[in-house]
């Protein structure tokens, strides 16, 4: 079990790596570069933690102090990432920016809500304070995190709009976290101290799967819809020719 | 005990629908000339009859309240079927246009973008007729005539048209608009 720990805690951040590599080669600093930033920041802040605890003695409150305000700062780069996608997929797109931009606020207004509701009626079967303040940050940042890519994904399916590869990577990655992350935090409510090891080892295993589908999308060639089919012709060309004229005397 | 279940429950589905939707995108991402064999007629004069308040007005006159009803609702069921039309049309097209938009000559890739904004902008409108029009179905004098869909379709087969005189592949697709 130590293994898998070790493992979960060391390989996605080794493979985190490999995934900024691939993005600065793909151009991605450029086009989501928040989502860049908060690649850096994961490592950074696995660096100082990894440090702080081979640390003796350990220093405890510190570690957990950094580890509150990581997560703080993870959450906001997360959200930031995820309007990156949506302005980038989305809200560039004049006929759709009004309207999607107040939805996804209000989206965001209600799950800011709903999280704060959950996040109470979870911390009354909290056994031994296991409900910290690190683990409402990380709860409430999955329900917004999750609850927003949802939609972005509902939103994009009824307009029938295509991702692009990467893009849809990031989103599909953060989900995947968001979501196993909701249902880590409920078992850790419902088991209480007692689960702990257990959910953190999910957690980190979530994580893991993320930094796998960056890591695909990434070095995945982006498939752009194509026409199939020869070249323009003289002939095509006179044929619309009269169908924009008949359109005209309509 | 339950809302621990419920969150957790609330995390396995929404993973499921983020996996679906996900794949989904990608999946109806390449095969453009099969999207475009899809488009369906759409007979526009037919649905701006439909949706026309002076017809509306005149049935009201002519026949009596009971009658009048059961006409006004079958009016409206065939208007959500029109609107529900142009927004399947106007999804296919939104694909098409995304595709015509890698295109390397300038001015085809101008047109996407323009038939892009117009499509987009007509299934958003098509959101909104067809809530209304089904509650004008059910009191009428509510619902507010959706004109704007008609119009929208019709400046968006003349962008569709443009866009196929500028490359060969769409030839054929006005005609099924």
């Amino acid at each position: 079990m130590l293994f898998v720990r070790y493992y979960l805690w060391f390989a996605p951040q080794v493979l985190s790596i490999v995934v900024l590599i691939g993005s600065v080669r793909r151009g991605l600093p450029r086009k989501l570069p928040i989502f860049f930033s908060y690649l850096v920041f994961t490592l950074v802040q696995f660096l100082t933690l990894f440090t702080i605890s081979r640390m003796h003695p350990f220093p405890v409150l510190k570690y957990r102090l950094l580890l509150t305000l990581g997560t703080g700062i993870n959450g906001f780069l997360i959200l930031a990432v995820i309007y990156e996608v949506a302005e980038d997929l989305l809200l560039s797109r004049s006929a759709l920016a009004l309207s999607l931009r107040t939805l996804l606020r209000w989206t965001a207004a209600m799950l800011l809500l709903a999280a704060a509701i959950v996040s109470a009626a979870l911390s009354r079967f909290d056994l031994g304070r296991a409900m910290n303040v690190f683990q409402v940050l990380d709860f409430s940042t999955s329900v917004v995190q999750c609850g927003l890519l949802l939609a972005l994904f509902l939103f994009s399916h009824a307009f029938h709009l295509s991702w692009r590869s990467p893009a849809t990577g990031v989103a599909l990655g953060f989900g995947i976290d968001a979501s196993l992350e909701l249902a880590n935090a409920a078992v850790l409510a419902l088991l209480g101290r007692s689960g702990f090891i257990a959910t953190d080892v999910a957690g980190m295993a979530a994580y893991h799967v993320s930094v796998l589908i960056w890591l695909v999308y990434v070095f995945l060639p982006e498939r752009a819809p194509r026409f199939a089919g020869a070249g323009l012709q003289k002939s095509d060309i006179e044929f619309w020719d009269q169908e924009v004229q008949r359109m005209v005397r309509r | 005990m339950i809302v621990p279940l419920l969150v957790a429950l609330v995390g396995v589905l929404a993973l499921f629908l983020i996996i679906y939707l996900a794949k989904g995108h990608h999946a109806t991402g390449c095969d453009v000339d099969a999207l475009a064999a899809q488009l369906r007629p759409l007979d526009v004069n037919a649905f701006r009859n439909l949706i026309d308040e002076r017809e509306e007005k005149f049935l009201r006159e002519l026949l009596p309240g009971k009658e009048f009803r059961r006409v006004h609702r079958e009016r409206t069921l065939a208007a959500v079927e029109y609107v529900k039309c142009a927004a399947q049309n106007a999804a296919i097209l939104i694909r098409l246009a995304e595709a015509a938009k890698q295109a390397p000559d300038p001015a085809v890739s101008a047109a996407a973008e323009k038939l892009l904004d117009n499509a987009l902008r007509l299934r958003l409108h098509a959101f909104h007729v067809v809530p209304r029009l089904y509650l004008g179905m059910l009191v009428p004098r509510t619902a507010l005539a959706p004109r704007f869909v008609a119009d929208g379709y019709d400046a968006l087969t003349r962008q569709v048209v443009m866009l196929g005189c500028l490359q060969y592949p769409t030839r054929g697709m006005s005609s099924a608009l």
